[in-house]
């Protein structure tokens, strides 16, 4: 063991707290202390990411086998998705407070959801291919309590397709590790990749690999053909869990895309390649699907899953031209679409928690009932749409410009015309929420609002304050993106 | 000459006298004399081990008062220690877990039988592992099946009779021809004794004469023993033994006896026939088919299966395939990645077998494994090393399994013309083990009878039988925290397995190399 | 070849028995057969062993008028090995034997293939 122990401590903290909630008896009864405990896990978690987050450390645990130790380290790329994973794990974790009252169990949910924390954390910080596997798998592990929560049968049939899809993927992707690990025999994260590796006459059987793992990995961020657990797990997830397993945990998959392509195997080796045109088609092809579905499907909570299928693989698409615009397009949507969605699932969630709505018709007049929430949803439907100023158009301008830079031939642009059939998509899902719920028409007389006494049923702060951060923030980082922006440009031009 | 080598024939004789000894004990003395037995031989093997790798060379160990190619020989190394040391740690933690069960479902009369089983099968192992010499491994090839036998019979129902008898048959068939084949290479040879034996195969080899009958011993030796650890298609009497037998006897069966044949295979791989003239032989390749075919078909069987013991023995059909499909890589770490899994899954099964007669005990001992519904909740160890031990067996990062699977597929990677083979049985099968095994954990963790279960329990004294039972048994009141125990130790001995792989896997190397 | 079967006839035949043994043991159906075949199996390993270690020609080597030549004594081993086979192949038998008494005595029949039915049978109920 060497190196600075401060990188284990926010994966430590969050568990050692989980592990407290869940087997602690007098916690139960006890609901100050299980929430002492509960915010204690998430303020520690997310001070130490700080502490950690300010210097470059590394730290080498043990050996796992001859080649491979269990390493950490902190770069760019886990800067940002660890500062990320932090700030909204502790909005998610208030607003949830006030949102798990009406669940069962809920001492297991906060235990689990800090788990998960300190295993994503993990997952940020690892060092070389092997240390991040295992989190991957933790991650699928630690998250399907929260998907199997209610316990209800539906909610065990997607638990169980959640762990299957994952499990698939996940072995998929392990067959790139074994190749990469004999070949490449050290799997550390190197910017740009390893270069010194000599692939003469294996070409063949590194593009494959390679495309395993885009699509072993690509099951986390919900793209085709693997995509089809995201609609069916999410959903079923208390609120603030679908929430973040939209906002955050499908954005493992991305991480996991990055290391793996950026810092393993190399853009370099994979320009023009098949597995690029192939990686970028079925990107394309997701966006467009992901769309169509959410488009189509009347209840609120599935409507935004879809939608998380078709925005993470925005991000995908950028992360596949190999080109640094686009890689700088895709990060900042990480962190765009990371803060939009957990305020729209936040959103669905106290609708459910107020009026027990869960279709998008019912919603008619959601104006009247909470006209703050609903100001926030569009908001952050606004910045998912990508209308300037808000932060989504800046990372879909980024997008577009990087496709049409990129000299991938057809897809150059196709790739902005599909981005722009979506985005009005996407429009076309997300806004009339808004229209119908500030503007019912003359023939609602909001009858039923009256009868239920849901009248400016606003709901507490505790749940309104983190949603409406959210989508402040995602507005206010399209208005001033310069510094995320050029933090981005800085890992771009170290890995491309 | 120093102690530490008198060790692996004190240890084995150690073991067979408490046995004897045993017999005019009570069932209670029997068990203490046993478990002081097996720990001996742990730190006997402990030590063994040591001084071996200190050494850094193996040592021949001379029996009576003839010389090498008369007498008898006991030969040990780092793989010798290491195995002998992993076997006794996993049987001590196997009989300790089982053991309120083990008195639960024997005969008070009779219980002091059963440890004579449980001693005798560990000297045999020993016997099995440390010998070199032919005829011996034979005598205690047949010794290990008496006392395998007896542990399945113990429980003296239909079914245990009628497993046994099955295991008694395909246990002969395959003592038959490995006796055959010992036969034949002793004609061919004219010696029984392993070095002596190998130098006498060199030489057969290298004036090229004797070709078919070198094949034939190879191949009657290799099926008697594939027989005998239950490889595909001569599994049909897995299920039935291990599925019926008490959990001590179905974790030590599944995990150590069948382990010992493929050892004693190896080690006649290395030290006898030579590895080389094995694997120009192409007898790997047949083992290589056969255990691909056992890993996809083994877990096809358990996903059919609704008996949760019959799935987790199933399962055993699979992982044994798995270890034969590393020894027939034909590669160095092939083998390495064979005997690291053979430890793997010593380890994990009997945790499974341990903790899933735990959960058994708070569900009603039904059979199917559908009545375990919320188990987890009501027995939380045995939940929690049954989860640990699945996760195990899919190939869970930080577990035993996930080093398996990587070993296996890195020496895959290494033999292009058997690669893609093994990558995608190693792929299907995992996916299947995560079918049965992941249906079977979200089982014991999910909603339903639970509550319901409970209340019946206390009312109509659902635990009440186990309760009466064990306060039948009294002085044995610390019999669940030994099984607490038996199951963290278990899941310590995973988790070391999965984290801390490479002293292991150095020291199996080590020890494959200290064969030649 | 047919005059090198003739030649090891005892090999020969050893072979065959062990054919007969084991396809005995493997195929048929009632269980006192079954330990028949086993033993005729076993038998004929002995055979086997015995006939490699009986030289033509050579003395039994038993000692008792000083020692002559090694060349001019059989070898011993074998003997020695069948005697231990013996011992191993009686108590397997004696368990089989033992285990078949129990079946019968529960289930009334020496067929496997009827014992297993009624095992399962007794199961269900």
């Amino acid at each position: 063991m060497e190196g600075n122990m401060i990188l284990l401590l926010p994966v430590v903290l969050p568990v050692l707290a989980g592990i407290t909630i869940l087997t602690g008896k007098n916690l139960r009864k006890n609901r100050r202390m299980l929430l002492g405990v509960f915010f204690f896990g998430l303020t520690g978690g997310a001070f130490f990411t700080a502490l950690a987050l300010g210097g470059e450390y590394h730290l080498h645990l043990w050996q796992l086998t001859e080649y491979v130790g269990i390493d950490f380290q902190i770069d760019g790329v886990a800067r940002l998705f660890a500062a990320l994973t932090a700030v909204v794990w502790l909005l998610v974790g208030i607003y949830s407070v006030t949102y798990m009252t009406h669940e069962e169990d809920e001492s297991r949910f906060f235990g689990f959801y800090l788990i998960v924390l300190g295993v994503l954390m993990g997952l940020d910080f690892s060092g070389n291919l092997i240390t991040f596997y295992v989190f991957y798998e933790l991650i699928t592990l630690t998250s399907l309590p929260l998907v199997l929560h209610e316990r209800s049968r539906e909610a065990v049939a997607a638990g169980l397709k959640y762990l299957f899809y994952s499990i698939a993927g996940a072995f998929l992707a392990l067959f790139g590790i074994f190749f990469f690990a004999s070949v490449w025999g050290d799997l550390t994260f190197v910017p740009g990749g390893a270069e010194a590796v000599d692939l003469a006459g294996r070409e063949g059987i590194f593009l494959a690999a390679v495309f395993c793992m885009v699509l072993g990995f690509g099951t986390k961020a919900g793209m085709f053909p693997l995509h089809g657990w995201l609609p069916t797990a999410h959903p079923v997830a208390p609120a603030p869990a679908s929430a973040v397993l939209s906002g955050v945990i499908t954005k493992s998959g991305v991480l996991a895309l990055i290391r793996v392509v950026f810092f393993i195997a190399g853009p370099e080796r994979l320009r023009g390649t098949w597995v690029q045109q192939g990686w970028i088609f079925l990107t394309l092809l997701t966006v467009f699907m992901g769309s169509m579905l959410a488009y189509r499907e009347p209840v609120m909570k599935k409507r935004l899953a879809y939608s998380t299928v078709s925005q993470v693989s925005y991000v995908l698409f950028g992360l596949s031209l190999l080109e640094p615009t686009a890689f700088v397009g895709a990060l900042s949507h990480v962190v765009f679409h990371s803060l939009a969605k957990n305020a729209l699932f936040l959103a669905a969630g106290a609708v459910i928690f107020q009026t027990g709505w869960t279709r998008v018709d019912e919603m008619r007049g959601l104006g009247r009932v909470m006209p703050v929430m609903l100001g926030c949803y569009t908001a952050a439907s606004l910045s998912l749409v990508g209308i300037p100023p808000a932060s989504g158009f800046v990372s879909k301008w980024y997008l577009a410009q990087g496709a049409l830079a990129s000299g991938c031939g057809a897809w150059s642009w196709a790739g902005p015309v599909i981005l722009l059939i979506s985005a009005l998509l996407t429009a076309g899902y997300l806004l009339p929420l808004t229209i119908d719920g500030f503007f019912p028409g003359a023939d609602f007389d909001g009858g039923e609002l009256k009868e239920r006494e849901l009248l400016g049923r606003e709901p507490s702060w505790q749940m309104l304050a983190p949603v409406l951060v959210l989508a402040v923030a995602a507005v206010l980082f399209g208005c001033f993106p310069g510094p995320l922006l050029g933090m981005l440009q800085r890992i771009a031009e170290a890995v491309l | 000459m120093t102690l530490v080598q008198n060790f692996p024939f004190f240890s084995i004789i150690l073991a067979m006298f408490s046995g004897i000894l045993s017999s005019v004990l009570s069932g209670k003395q029997a068990r203490n004399l046993s478990l002081a037995a097996l720990v001996a031989t742990m730190v006997m093997s402990a030590a063994v081990l040591a001084y071996c790798l200190g050494a850094g060379e193996s040592y021949t160990y001379m029996m009576g008062h003839f010389p090498a190619p008369w007498g008898n020989e006991i030969r040990a190394g780092v793989l010798e220690g290491l195995t002998a040391l992993l076997f006794s740690m996993i049987m001590l933690l196997s009989v300790a877990g089982g053991m309120r069960y083990t008195f639960e479902d024997v005969e008070a009369s009779k219980v002091n039988l059963f440890f004579i089983m449980i001693d005798l099968m560990l000297s045999s192992l020993l016997a099995l592992i440390y010998t070199n010499d032919l005829f011996t491994a034979y005598v205690f090839v047949e010794i290990n099946t008496i006392a395998g036998c007896g542990l399945i019979m113990i429980r003296q129902k239909g079914r245990s009779f009628s497993a046994a008898i099955r295991y008694m048959i395909m246990s002969q068939l395959g003592s038959g021809l490995f006796l055959i084949g010992l036969t034949l290479l002793y004609d061919v040879t004219g010696h029984l004794l392993m070095s002596p034996a190998k130098a006498a195969v060199a030489a057969i080899e290298a004036a090229g004469s004797y070709e078919i009958p070198m094949l034939v011993i190879l191949a009657v030796i290799s099926v008697g023993l594939a027989i005998k650890s239950g490889l595909y298609p001569f599994h049909s009497w897995i299920p039935y033994t291990y599925g019926y037998a008490t959990p001590t006897a179905s974790a030590i069966l599944s995990g150590l006896v069948s382990k010992g044949y493929i050892f004693l295979l190896i080690k006649i791989f290395y030290r006898v026939l030579g590895q080389e003239n094995v694997i120009a032989s192409r007898m790997v390749n047949v083992l290589f088919l056969f255990g691909l075919a056992g890993m996809i078909m083994g877990s096809v069987h358990a996903i059919m299966e609704t008996d949760t013991r019959r799935m987790i023995a199933y399962s055993s059909v699979a992982q044994i395939g798995y270890i034969y499909m590393g020894i027939g890589l034909g590669t160095e770490n092939g083998m390495i990645a064979a005997v690291f899994h053979m430890f793997t899954h010593s380890a994990t099964k009997a945790l499974l077998f341990i903790s899933a007669v735990g959960l058994y005990e708070v569900s009603g001992e039904k059979k199917d494994f559908r009545s375990l519904r919320g188990a987890g909740y009501r027995n939380h160890l045995a939940g929690i090393g049954f989860t640990v031990g699945a996760l195990s067996m899919v190939g869970f990062p930080m577990l035993s399994g996930f080093i398996s699977k990587l070993l296996f597929a890195t020496a895959a990677l290494q033999t292009p013309h058997k690669m893609m083979l093994t990558l995608i049985g190693l792929a299907v099968s995992t996916v299947l083990n995560a079918i049965y095994f992941l249906r079977l954990v979200i089982t014991l963790y999910g909603r339903g009878e639970a509550s319901q279960l409970r209340a019946q329990g206390t009312e109509e004294g659902l635990f009440g039988t186990g309760e009466a039972s064990r306060e039948a048994f009294s002085g044995r009141k610390s019999a669940p925290t030994v099984f607490g125990g038996a199951i963290i130790c278990f899941i310590l001995l995973n988790l070391f397995l999965g984290l801390m792989s490479q002293p292991v896997v150095r020291a199996i190397a080590a020890g494959l190399a200290m064969f030649d | 070849m047919a005059s090198h079967l003739l030649y090891n006839i005892e090999e020969t035949v050893a072979m065959i028995l062990f054919g007969i043994g084991f396809t005995m043991l493997l195929l048929h159906r009632n269980l006192i057969k079954k330990i028949m075949g086993m033993n005729v199996m076993d038998t004929a390993v002995y055979l086997f062993l015995a006939a490699k270690g009986y030289i033509q020609g050579r003395m039994v080597p038993i000692v008792t008028d000083g020692i002559q030549e090694a060349s001019a004594y059989m070898n011993p081993v074998p003997s020695g090995l069948v005697l231990t086979g013996i011992v191993v192949s009686v108590s397997t038998t004696a368990l089989m034997l033992a285990l078949t008494i129990r079946l019968y005595e529960r289930y009334h029949s020496l067929d496997l293939d009827e014992i297993f039915m009624q095992v399962k049978k007794e199961e269900r109920s």
